[in-house]
């Protein structure tokens, strides 16, 4: 069973479209989330330390200033203040003799090298241990100063960002889940449905289409193409049922003639039948040739393999021959062809096609034309070709009928012809890219088919 | 006339040959492509009449061929292919003519005898003459023992038609080809028409003669 493959792949979800999008896109907030996340971090904790390293900075100006203004015993006062009021207990301090002695600070001991460095106090009774950021200044008049404070604050902003970024990138990430699902639904759903209505069709209901919404995006776009795609098969189908039930039925007609003649000639059976029935048989077969000759014209003409042979034409003088060839079987019937064509008018497409065309058309014309009547063709400037007749004409609801093969009135089943005509004009109007109307010459048909100007054609 | 049949098909070839003798022509006849195309540069025939399908190797190529070793006998392709495009790649090829499957015999003999007598491009005629009827081509002038008959354009090129080959039949289809360029058949019988204005045109006695069953004659009356 064909469509059981399908069907059994549609089964393993991580196979899915709508999979891929969703994971894609879940990777793709986490990162997002993540870059983000970093680039917050890197610029804040970056920002606290420099502001901490300043006022570690501008401090040991401060006291350094004291010691140049009092000596030492000035900047050990000037630190048991700030000690003093220090309330949160992040400042620390060790002011040393010039000997190495502690004269004033809460640091037991600290390394006397100049500059920044990062110190570790193992405070006794205290479980945890402090991380300090150090300024060691040498002072002068002797003594060393080290000024330093605890960066535990710019820690806590550190783990403080980290779980906001923790708690943005799972609602990010989340939300992606989520979106990605939804939009992954929506496209299965999509995917479903067409795949859904394709079956439909496949198992022969070909006139079914794709369902459409009115939003009108690519899935849309696409669905309508299909369906365009389809109406095209499902038209062509039809032609041919059409073909073959037209000439099944109207190709019998003359077959059942020919073989009864035959039948009849061999009961007979002597010379005087003979003659006759084997010439009238001779012209049963001419007429089912004919019949077949334009089809397969008109197959060939439909099939658009001519399109090939299109060249710029004078379609005056094509026009004009035309017109001439059919004057004088016009004027056996009584009727006079009256030809309104000017000169060298430009057209582009098949010669011998156009020209079997309008043939065609001027054979109509004399044939249902009324006897002793009119018949015009003009040709305008705007390549639009005219042919009117001036008999019965054909009503209107049955205009477009009568293009189709083998189609003929009622009122003119009596007469000979196959009815092939107007097919072949309304295949070579197609090919031609031209326009064929069918209208009242008041009273009489009027027929006319415009040719696009220049190469054309879908 | 001596005619080389080339044509797989044993029954319409033998259809073919026993029309073609029994008319007087002698018939050589090759089943495939190759036989044909070695009988035919032996050029000794005055006309071939070509399948266009052919084993061994197919009609076009065969005239292809056959051209291309300067050998110009006419050539009549044969063909169950009747399409424009395969018409105008027959002529092409080097045929001289198209005839498609099926046809009439009266069709092929009046079409071989137009080839195998058609003049050579060289002396190519200023008048043409049947009995008591003169045509000018330079002048583009028609008498009738002495008296000038007035033709439009396209009667004249019709009258032309049928004095180039005098005394041979033409049939409808070869007028409808030659005269109007029409190649298809209109079901109003245009050419009988258009003949019988020029036959009523050209006055007593009747030059123009109607061949039942296969097409038009022109010659002496009588």
């Amino acid at each position: 069973m064909p469509s059981a493959s399908p069907a059994e792949q549609a089964t393993r979800w991580w196979r899915t479209t709508a999979f891929r999008i969703t994971l894609l896109h879940l990777l793709l907030t986490l990162l997002g989330t993540a870059a983000l996340s970093g680039i917050a971090w890197w610029a804040t904790t970056g920002y606290a330390l420099r502001q901490l390293a300043q006022e570690v900075d501008s401090d040991s100006g401060l006291l350094v200033q004291a010691a140049r203004l009092g000596g030492p015993r000035s900047v050990a006062l000037s630190v048991e203040a700030r000690l003093a009021a220090d309330r949160s207990g992040t400042q620390y301090y060790l002011l040393a003799g010039t000997a190495g002695e502690r004269l004033a600070g809460n640091l037991a001991s600290a390394p006397e090298t100049p500059g920044w460095a990062s110190l570790r106090l193992e405070a006794a009774g205290e479980a945890a241990s402090a991380e300090l950021l150090a300024l060691g200044t040498p002072l002068p008049g002797g003594g060393f100063l080290v000024v330093a404070r605890d960066v535990a604050p710019v820690r806590q902003l550190e783990s403080l960002l980290l779980g906001a970024a923790g708690w943005v990138g799972g609602g990010a990430a989340l939300l992606g889940l989520l979106g990605g699902l939804l939009m992954g639904r929506g496209v299965t759903r999509r995917a479903a449905a067409m795949d859904a209505a394709l079956a439909r069709v496949e198992s022969g209901e070909i006139g079914h289409r794709l369902p459409i919404r009115p939003g009108g995006d690519e899935f849309d776009r696409l669905a309508r193409r299909i369906n365009a795609a389809l109406d095209r098969v499902q038209g062509l189908m039809q032609t041919l049922r059409q073909v073959t039930d037209d000439i099944a039925h109207d190709l019998r007609t003359p077959l059942t003639r020919l073989r009864g003649r035959l039948e009849a000639a061999l009961r007979a059976g002597d010379d005087t039948t003979w003659r006759p029935a084997t010439e009238a048989a001779l012209r049963d077969c001419e007429q089912l040739l004919e019949i077949f000759a334009a089809l397969l014209r008109i197959a060939q003409v439909e099939g658009g393999a001519r399109r090939a042979g299109f060249a710029p034409l004078d379609l005056s003088a094509l026009a004009a021959t035309v017109a001439e060839v059919y004057a004088p079987a016009a004027e056996e019937r009584g009727q006079r062809v009256e030809a309104d064509i000017p000169p060298a008018i430009a057209a582009f497409g098949d010669r011998e096609l156009l020209t079997q065309a309008l043939a065609n058309l001027l054979e109509n014309a004399v044939k249902h034309g009324r006897e002793g009547g009119r018949i015009r063709l003009a040709l305008g400037t705007d390549r639009v070709l005219t042919v009117e007749d001036d008999g019965e004409g054909i009503p209107p609801r049955e205009r477009e009928a009568v293009l189709r093969r083998f189609h003929r009135l009622d009122a003119a089943r009596s007469r000979p012809g196959a009815g092939l005509g107007l097919a072949l004009v309304a295949a070579v109007a197609e090919l031609h890219g031209a326009r064929l109307t069918l209208g009242d010459a008041g009273p009489g048909l009027r027929v006319e088919l415009a040719l696009p100007p220049g190469p054309a054609g879908p | 006339m001596k005619i080389l049949l080339v044509e797989d098909d044993a029954e319409t070839a033998g259809f073919i040959r026993r029309g073609l003798t029994e008319a007087g022509h002698v018939v050589d006849h090759a089943a495939d492509g190759a036989d044909g195309l070695h009988l035919a540069m032996q050029a000794s025939h005055d006309v071939l009449v070509v399948d266009r399908m052919l084993p061994r190797l197919d009609g076009l190529a065969l005239v292809r061929a056959l051209r291309a070793a300067g050998q110009r006998t006419p050539v009549l392709f044969l063909t169950a292919r009747t399409g424009v495009g395969d018409r105008v790649e027959g002529l092409e090829a080097g045929a001289d003519d198209y005839l498609g499957k099926p046809f009439a015999f009266a069709e092929l003999m009046a079409r071989l005898n137009a080839l195998a007598r058609r003049p050579p491009m060289a002396t190519e005629a200023t008048t043409l003459q049947v009995a008591d009827l003169e045509m000018d081509l330079l002048r583009r002038t028609v008498t009738r023992a002495g008296r000038r008959i007035d033709l439009q354009p396209r009667e004249f090129r019709l009258l032309e038609y049928l004095m180039r080959r005098a005394g041979q039949v033409v049939t409808r289809t070869m007028l409808l080809e030659g005269v109007w360029d029409f190649h298809f058949d209109p079901k109003t019988s245009v050419v009988e028409t258009h003949v019988s204005r020029l036959r009523a045109k050209l006055g007593e006695p009747p030059l123009i003669h109607t061949m039942r069953g296969a097409g038009y004659a022109i010659r002496q009356p009588g």
